[in-house]
């Protein structure tokens, strides 16, 4: 870094004090929500932006019974939706990427133009399809759609990283008599983990967010995810602020667990859209 | 065909691992988008029974007036999501980073910026809503404590102001993948660059535009595409937040095609919508790549 010299140590302050600032004002309103879910109604209507004591833990208890099966559904959802991208999109990107098999290239390409096409195109012949599958209103109504649209970009991604792995490695396996599926589990996936943990990240990132489909497509509340379930939560609690802000928290919780174990991922994950260019 | 045979056998390791794929994708991926394109030219009911009606979905929609509401208020909101969370304020918040000397500082800040994302974004929504609410909202608190009661609203439901407060949400806009996606153009440029421009007397504002910038430009272009394919489609935030309204004051595209399948069931109608925004967007994606040069393009990877 010493080429950078000539922005003093002076200058660090500076930014410093802007970043702190940047990033003080962007968390404010998590820090409002978090004072918030500890009021009673009393403490809310008395001063409700400033942190007061007792902390009403009650309020957190209240909004548990009301979205913990919402989060049990989400884990289900993409729990499983990941399991079944990443099982599924290895399985192909170690094929694009290492067999020379004939039509590859215009299948891949095939995969890969899928990323042109927005989700405002498929939504609603993506509902027909479900309904006349007979899946509305259930899980596999966001299974099948998750798993089958999550591999796209995971492929893109994996498939990059398994031709850049050298031949050496498979010849030597190879020559060793290793099959195909030993190859794929004993060389490639030893090398792969963080990248597929990337788009494991990724992938759960996207379901755990998703609004819109989930809306459309179960009626039951009992299959409520978090994200429908939460707007549901707001619509019965509006005003109970207490309840309502815990429930945003409690619902917050999962995705910042994993986050805090996986930050490097996220990190990684989130400036990946810079490969795609 | 003997001879295809024995090399679709020689390869069947690669054909089997991609099987599942594109049955799956054949199903639904491909399936939709090509029955979106085909029953935009029908109209075809939620139960299924479809009927040819040629251009006249999407001549119905280019003579309605919501519509062209809604493209009014996407096109306020592309200008401004492209202008100051998609350019200023990331670009900004990446040279900060970037520029601090220490390594540590530099991941925090990384870390730090991208907190947001984790956040549910329905969340994120719902304490905006309580940030514009008319009688315990933060904002109108605020307004009330410097003495600009006067001022004070509810936010999302006047119609004079809802579009401007879901502008106004997320500030101050910093937009963490964003910023990661300029810190890794900045990351790649090679010192060299920097320590000639050094020598030459080149810092500050004048090395900002003339080496970082034009040194980013892939970053750029692929923010612009995520952000304007982002708001050309989106519209959860208003379903949540406004439902369109007041009036028509924050209807978007997208959630006038959510609500011609969902509240009218008119689904052709709706498909020939999602096919409009699908060629706005493939259009703009292609001005983006070809049209918007890149004079010192530096090719990272």
């Amino acid at each position: 870094m010493n080429n950078l010299r000539f922005l003093t140590k002076t200058g660090d302050l500076y930014r410093h004090i802007l970043l702190i600032i940047l990033i003080g004002l962007m968390l404010f309103p998590y820090g409002i929500t978090f004072i918030i879910s500890g009021k009673s109604i009393p403490q809310f209507y008395d001063a409700p932006f400033k942190i007061t004591l007792p902390f009403y833990w009650s309020n957190y208890k209240e909004a548990w019974e009301e979205i913990k099966f919402y989060l049990r559904n989400s884990i289900i959802v993409s729990g499983f939706s990941v399991i079944g991208v990443v099982v599924m999109s290895v399985l192909s990107a170690y094929a694009f990427a290492r067999y020379k098999f004939p039509g590859r290239e215009v299948l891949y390409y095939l995969v890969i133009s899928l990323l042109m096409i927005p989700g405002v195109l498929t939504l609603i012949p993506s509902f027909m399809l479900v309904k006349y599958l007979g899946l509305l209103n259930t899980r596999w109504a966001l299974f099948l759609p998750y798993i089958s649209g999550g591999q796209v970009f995971a492929i893109f991604i994996l498939r990059s990283f398994f031709a850049s792995i050298p031949t050496d490695y498979f010849d030597a396996a190879r020559i060793d008599g290793a099959s195909e599926l030993q190859i794929l589990r004993h060389v490639t996936l030893p090398l792969s983990w963080s990248i597929i943990g990337v788009v494991a990240v990724m992938n759960v990132l996207g379901t755990w967010n998703d609004l819109i489909w989930p809306l459309v497509t179960l009626q039951d509340t009992r299959l409520y995810t978090l994200t429908v379930g939460l707007y549901n939560f707001r619509n019965s609690y509006y005003t109970v602020w207490g309840p309502l802000m815990a429930g945003y928290i409690i619902g917050s919780i999962p995705l910042i667990i994993l986050f805090i174990f996986t930050s490097k991922l996220f990190v990684e994950g989130l400036a990946s859209g810079a490969i795609k260019m | 065909m003997k001879g295809i045979g024995k090399n679709i056998w020689r390869y069947r390791y690669g054909y089997l691992f991609i099987l599942p794929t594109m049955i799956l994708l054949c199903i639904f991926n491909y399936y939709p988008a090509f029955s979106g394109l085909y029953h935009s030219l029908f109209d075809w009911a939620v139960g299924g029974e479809s009927k040819f009606i040629g251009l006249r979905n999407f001549i119905e929609i280019i003579s309605d007036k919501n519509f062209h509401a809604s493209v009014i208020n996407v096109a306020k909101l592309t200008i401004w999501n492209l202008l100051v969370p998609t350019l200023i304020v990331p670009i900004f918040v990446a040279e900060l980073i970037y520029n601090l000397h220490s390594q540590r500082a530099k991941y925090i800040y990384r870390v730090l910026v991208i907190t947001p994302m984790v956040i549910p974004g329905i969340v994120n929504l719902l304490i905006w809503q309580f940030i514009y609410d008319a009688d315990y909202g933060l904002l109108n608190a605020i307004l009330k404590s410097i003495g600009l009661g006067h001022l004070s609203r509810s936010w999302l439901g006047d119609p004079n102001t809802a579009l401007y407060a879901i502008m106004a949400m997320g500030f101050p806009w910093i937009g963490g993948t964003t910023v990661l996606i300029y810190l890794a153009g900045l990351m790649n440029i090679p010192a060299s660059v920097f320590d000639a421009a050094l020598i030459d007397g080149v810092v500050g504002l004048k090395r900002f535009f003339s080496i970082d910038l034009p040194l980013i430009t892939s970053q750029i272009k692929l923010n612009i595409i995520l952000s304007l394919i982002g708001t050309i489609q989106g519209y959860g935030t208003m379903l949540v937040l406004t439902g369109g309204g007041p009036g028509t004051s924050t209807l978007v595209p997208g959630l006038y095609m959510y609500q011609a399948a969902f509240n009218y069931g008119r689904m052709g109608f709706a498909s020939a919508v999602g096919v409009l925004l699908f060629l706005v967007i493939l259009i703009l994606t292609i001005i983006n790549m070809r049209y918007i040069s890149s004079p010192a393009e530096y090719e990272a990877q």
